[in-house]
């Protein structure tokens, strides 16, 4: 049985250009200019050879471009909107096909079939809001027909490709919510210096970084929410927010025995917990008090260039019926507290490397934000799995 | 991850797990185990000879899982784990709740 003659015609789609619907949807997507994906790349590869078709795209339509995300046998990111097929595709949420370009006046004067491009199959992509955004589609020199059987397999792999669309879109919505919970500017306390950086992973963690005043001192909390995505992004939120009212009118021991009463329930939905280290710094006195609760590598670098790494004997955040107890350390003019989230352990052998590279980094940049960036660089040449966050303090010299 | 969940003797049941204990497989374990707990099998040995890797969703799997075992008034053990696991246990001090044991029969053993 053959396709219905499409009535996808050239004045509707030049109407469709500027469909702000379409163009908004496509943006927030933020997919448009970004690096080559394996989760698309594999659905392109696994249609080529389902279809045995010489080219296989997934297309996204922007106003002036057809961007292509991910392609074989097109060699190019992009092309002309002009040419592109898919932007008929997109009109509708039915496949676009026709079966012999050099027979469609529509496609008379167009470049691709010049080229010798003959048959073009396009099943609509549509964004999670569910407009059509672009099109998983196949292409061949020779005119081709495509039985049912076959319009329905292109449609299955088209659904695939839009649930990658969708997790695009959820793990966008989740960076978001994990960018806001990071402090907006550098605390300035008398005698201190401090930075802080969190370099997210590509699947988007659940590390934060926060301080503020509290009672008796300033708080600095490194914390990493177990789980990935949203529900990892809101569940950190939830925390940082307990953790920040409870520490003005409580103790470190207190502030986290409430946080952990109060982030039970939240947590045991989602079978997740949460690892976190909290020091309070009383400035006035030098004294840091802090408890580990499983999140590993934090402790101090002396001004003489030794380390001091702190005890861990806390549960993490979730797992309730836990006493925890404070330690304190005195912070000498020089000395550096620096604390690092696990994912450090991911770009290290052992944790005494990691801790050790710590050492060295605070030993050669006693500026905590030339510290800090060079955690930054090392993250992202290393391309970690897991978020790696830091927050470096440094007691001034006298 | 393959995970087999064949080996139940009593309230004695034997997870054995190969492969990734990651996010991908953290919800399945997990599945499964609460299935053999809610069938009687509350003593549960997850033996984790075989895992190469284990994440910090793997970790919250088996953390649900010993919570579900206890409800049922049961236990959640673990044997066989390699350096990688028992790196990220002693490193989130979970390795207190999630003691490691040397093999399948000195964690049942008592039970």
């Amino acid at each position: 049985m053959s396709a219905a003659p499409d009535s996808r015609s050239l004045d509707a789609v030049e109407a469709d250009t500027h469909n702000e619907t379409r163009l908004q949807s496509l943006a927030a997507l933020r997919l448009l200019d970004t690096p080559r994906e394996e989760r698309f790349d594999r659905i392109v590869r696994l249609t080529q050879r389902m279809f045995d078709v010489p080219t296989v795209v997934v297309s996204l339509i922007d106003e002036r471009r057809q961007y292509n995300k991910a392609e074989v046998g097109v060699g190019k990111d992009e092309m002309p909107i002009g040419d592109s097929f898919c932007r008929y595709t997109v009109l509708d949420d039915t496949p676009f096909v026709v079966e012999d370009a050099a027979h469609d006046p529509r496609f008379v004067d167009n470049a691709l079939v010049a080229d010798g491009l003959r048959f073009y199959a396009g099943q609509p992509l549509k964004a999670p809001n569910g407009v059509p955004v672009g099109s998983l589609c196949i292409a061949d020199d020779k005119a081709r027909h495509l039985t049912d059987d076959q319009l329905d397999m292109l449609r299955q792999l088209a659904d695939i490709a839009e649930a990658e669309l969708a997790l695009t879109d959820e793990l966008n919505r989740a960076g978001d919510v994990q960018r806001r919970l990071l402090p907006r500017r550098v605390p300035e306390l008398p005698g201190y210096t401090v930075a802080g950086t969190c370099v997210p992973a590509l699947a988007v963690g659940g590390d934060f970084y926060d301080w503020f005043p509290a009672q008796d001192g300033y708080q600095f909390v490194v914390a990493d929410v177990m789980g990935k995505g949203m529900a990892a992004a809101l569940v950190g939120a939830g925390a940082r927010a307990v953790l920040r009212g409870t520490s003005q009118f409580n103790d470190v021991e207190t502030s986290l025995h409430r946080t952990d009463v109060s982030m039970a329930d939240d947590l045991e939905e989602i079978s997740s917990f949460i690892t976190m280290f909290v020091a309070r710094l009383d400035y006035r006195s030098h004294v840091l008090s802090y408890i580990d609760c499983g999140h590993g590598i934090a402790g101090i670098v002396r001004a003489d260039g030794t380390a001091l790494r702190f005890v861990s004997d806390s549960m993490p955040i979730g797992l309730l019926d836990f006493r925890r107890e404070a330690r304190a350390v005195q912070l000498a003019p020089g000395d550096t507290f620096i604390c690092l989230s696990d994912g450090l352990l991911d770009l290290f052998d052992s944790i005494e490397e990691a801790v050790e590279a710590a050492r060295i980094t605070v030993v050669n940049y006693p500026d905590p934000a030339e510290a800090v960036k060079i955690v930054e660089e090392y993250a992202r040449d290393h391309v970690a799995t897991d978020d790696i966050t830091c927050i470096v303090v440094r007691r001034d010299q006298l | 991850m393959e995970i087999d969940t064949s080996d139940v003797r009593g309230k004695v049941a034997v997870v054995r797990l190969d492969g990734r204990l990651n996010m991908v497989a953290a919800p399945r374990l997990k599945g499964a185990i609460e299935d053999l707990v809610d069938h009687g099998g509350t003593h549960v040995v997850v033996d984790l000879t075989a895992v190469t890797f284990m994440d910090s969703s793997g970790l919250g799997a088996l953390i649900a899982a010993l919570k579900k075992a206890r409800q049922a008034q049961g236990d959640l053990r673990i044997a066989g784990v390699n350096e990688q696991v028992a790196t990220v246990l002693k490193l989130t001090n979970l390795d207190r709740v999630l003691r490691p044991f040397e093999s399948v029969e000195a964690a049942a053993d008592g039970w």
